[in-house]
């Protein structure tokens, strides 16, 4: 599946070669340079410390939430790529991390530092409670648990916990602290969010390669040969449900952490609905697949649409009178969204991600085709 | 975690009946003050309007049974298939009103569907000198009937026209997007009609905007008499006036007639039969001569008619507005409870969700726990014992 072609002259000569993540030094250097860079950028805006006006101010915006949303959508790779356990529920599972890390730091004094892996843990734990059907059912029997999870954890969100959790009103958190200094301005969070989202998708890599990777990969595959296998099915349905959650509990406390300020609105179905979209046109079950997805559907929703909509208004009216063109963005981001997808998972549907593989592997044997 | 799961395996059932025993007991102590504390008449008030909006869950869950009877597909779409039908009624019925129908609108949406009825074989049935006539024809008259202009006649109209774009809707989705997924895994299925459901979001978006239409078509029967609301005094063992809407009451009557109708088609006529034998068992029936193809684009089509059906009985008795797709979803917990395949528990499953959901409200007022809460409570109660539902078959595969 992932692209095993070295340039010729590189051999492995030990275990922790074969092992290697970066197998030449030129993936290494690669790697570690987009790491640096990405690093970079804050310092080359105009509200960074040199006040360089490179950069649009923008962007720190944009990859922030695209960091947040890979970690989220690694989580949800982790389950439905790589377990195969389809889950409409991952929106209410990034609620649960963001509302009991604010309340965590709200009521209970907590710092950022202590509430994210407390909340992380405490969302793994729900994840674990709707895991729990998968011991009896699975297929399309577990997608309706999942659905179930998407309504019931924001129903206890926004009216029994209500005095905790401000019921539909929004909620406001505080910015995280260290040693004294404030993350309250804009680009400072973009120092906790991008070394944890790299960190978190460098973890998911490796756990994919363990031995629970490969039991998540046979249950995927075929669910009673593995258990014929002497897997514990049952067990790592419900690892992968906790590893599933636990993502999303990191992703939603840093969305919390982030904007200082959240509402129930943004983890409603149509959120973890386009988590599965992200994640299926980016590709499932890759370990590249959320980055490729979160960023072309951000791409789509933040720059494409708005820049058709104008368009649209000045020309489509007159060919289809019947049009409304009273508010086009809220009609044409569902409807190119949901066309996007449909291409995807009829052309498409192993998404991005294997495109990407596909284009390495012509390129690395280049000039041959074979 | 290896030995928990372990003991928990090796003691399964006898763990989850005493769980079971307990949670069933835990819920009595905690409900039946709160059952005991209401007056009377609010409990049969409550279970009343259950059972009149159960009517139209009943008539939700058997589109999706059907579709997923016929296909193996589970339409998270069905929601917005009814507002489309809801909304095409409804411009219909106000532009038939006016005497303003666009010709345009009328024809296209004729020829449109026409094509698409006789293209389900293969696009070639176009070249033949037969099914062109039948185009011209059948656009000719629909398109016709769509423009006539007369008194009391735009129920009519807008109901052809509904069931137009209904068909229409439920041939393209199967054209287009499930027949080119045939053979793919069941998440690129769910995918595929949530891709679906955003998709009709946003076409209803572009035409008709956000808004909120109260379907004025139930007025007609101020003018025979019947009050609105309709009153009942509860006497002395109620305490009380039982208040009954009208539009719910017609909507459920209605609604019981189109599930009674369509069950009568299923199991008295041959198209019926043969949608149900292909349901059972896709390669004999096409070794019996049953075109598959054909049989899975009329149960789309049929679907999406119980869908546009649905969203003007829904529209009339409350209104025209983003919730629908909201309510559809409801109604899969009552398919999942009355059994996937059944279609007599689609009715069981519809009516018992719309108690549930009123008996919730009563019970705990304030919270939406009636409409939010308690249908996938019930959801999860019924994954949790009885996975294939009340009349399902026992068919699903157990790990």
């Amino acid at each position: 599946m992932s692209a095993n072609i070295r340039p010729s002259g590189v051999f492995d000569t030990s275990y922790a070669q074969d092992i290697a993540l970066n197998r030449t030094r030129f993936d290494r250097l690669l790697a570690n340079g987009l790491f640096v860079l990405l690093l970079l950028i804050p310092l080359l805006t105009l509200e960074g410390p040199f006040g360089l006006n490179i950069l649009p101010q923008l962007w720190i915006g944009t990859i922030m939430r695209i960091a947040i949303f890979v970690i989220a959508v690694q989580g949800l790779n982790i389950l439905v790529g790589y377990t195969g356990q389809i889950s409409l529920g991952h929106a209410a599972f990034m609620a649960v991390g963001a509302y009991s890390s604010a309340i965590m730091a709200r009521h209970l004094g907590m710092s950022f530092w202590l509430a994210l892996p407390l909340s992380a843990l405490f969302t793994g734990a729900v994840g674990l409670i709707f895991g729990l059907p998968s011991l009896r059912v699975k297929g399309f029997y577990l997608v309706m648990a999942t659905l179930a999870a998407q309504f019931i954890i924001p129903w206890l969100l926004r009216y029994p916990l209500e005095p905790l959790t401000n019921g539909s009103r929004p909620l406001d958190v505080p910015a995280p602290t260290l040693f004294g200094l404030s993350f309250a301005s804009t680009g400072a969070m973009y120092y906790i969010i991008i070394p944890l989202s790299v960190f978190l998708c460098l973890a998911a890599r490796n756990i994919t390669r363990t031995r629970v990777g490969r039991a998540f990969v046979s249950i995927r595959d075929n669910d009673l040969a593995a258990e014929l296998l002497g897997i514990n099915v049952f067990a790592y349905k419900l690892q992968a449900f906790f590893l599933s959650a636990l993502y999303a509990g990191i992703a939603g406390c840093l969305m919390a952490f982030d904007t200082n300020n959240i509402t129930l609105d943004s983890f409603l179905l149509d959120s973890s609905i386009t988590m599965l979209a992200m994640l299926v046109i980016g590709g499932a079950g890759y370990p590249l697949g959320p980055l490729f997805g979160v960023a072309f559907v951000n791409l789509l929703t933040q720059n494409i649409i708005p820049a058709l909509v104008v368009p649209v208004r000045d020309f489509v009216p007159r060919v289809l009178p019947f049009i409304n063109t009273v508010n086009l963005y809220a009609a044409l981001s569902p409807l190119l969204f949901g066309l996007a997808l449909m291409v995807f998972l009829i052309v498409a549907p192993r998404g991005l991600a294997h495109r990407w593989e596909i284009f390495k592997i012509a390129w690395k044997i280049r000039p041959f085709s074979h | 975690m290896a030995t928990i799961t372990r003991t928990f395996n090796n003691n399964r059932r006898s763990i989850t009946t005493g769980l079971y025993v307990v949670a069933v007991v835990l819920a009595l102590i905690w409900l039946l003050p709160l059952i005991g504390g209401q007056r009377p008449y609010r409990l049969v008030q409550s279970t009343i309007t259950g059972l009149l909006v159960g009517g139209i869950y009943a008539l939700i869950a058997l589109g999706i049974v059907v579709i997923n009877k016929a296909s193996g597909v589970f339409n998270f779409a069905h929601g917005w298939m009814m507002l489309l039908g809801g909304l095409i009624f409804y411009s219909f019925f106000t532009s038939s009103a006016a005497g303003t129908v666009s010709p345009a609108a009328a024809v296209a949406l004729s020829l449109l569907t026409m094509i698409m009825v006789i293209t389900t074989n293969g696009w070639r049935q176009l070249m033949q000198p037969r099914s062109l006539a039948i185009l011209v024809i059948g656009t000719a008259v629909f398109s016709g009937a769509l423009l006539i202009t007369g008194a009391n006649l735009q129920f009519v109209q807008a109901l052809l026209g509904a069931a137009l774009g209904g068909v229409l809707t439920g041939l393209v989705v199967e054209r287009f997007t499930i027949r080119p997924l045939i053979g793919q895994p069941l998440f690129a299925m769910v995918l595929m009609t949530l891709a679906l459901s955003e998709l009709l979001h946003g076409i209803t978006q572009l035409i008709w905007g956000s808004v909120e239409i109260p379907l004025q078509v139930f007025t007609g029967v101020a003018q025979l008499g019947i009050p609105s609301p309709i009153r009942i005094d509860g006497g002395e063992t109620l305490a009380g006036t039982i208040i009954i809407r009208t539009e719910l009451l017609i909507a459920f009557i209605l609604a019981l007639l189109a599930f009674g109708g369509f069950v009568a088609f299923f199991r008295y006529t041959s198209a019926g039969l043969s949608m149900r034998a292909t349901a059972e068992n896709q390669k004999l029936a096409q070794s019996v001569g049953l075109r598959v193809r054909t049989i899975l684009a009329v149960a789309w089509a049929i679907a999406a008619l119980l869908a546009a059906v649905a969203g003007v009985l829904q529209g009339g008795a409350t209104s025209l507005s983003l919730n629908m797709p909201l309510l559809a979803l409801r109604a899969f917990p009552a398919v999942l409870l009355g059994g996937l395949e059944s279609i007599g528990g689609a009715l069981v499953g519809g009516l018992v969700i719309g108690l549930v959901q009123e008996w919730a409200n009563l019970l705990f007022p304030g919270s939406q726990a009636g409409t939010e809460l308690a249908p996938y409570v019930v959801l999860m109660i019924v994954l949790a014992i009885r996975p294939d539902g009340l009349f399902g078959q026992k068919r699903i595969e157990r790990i």
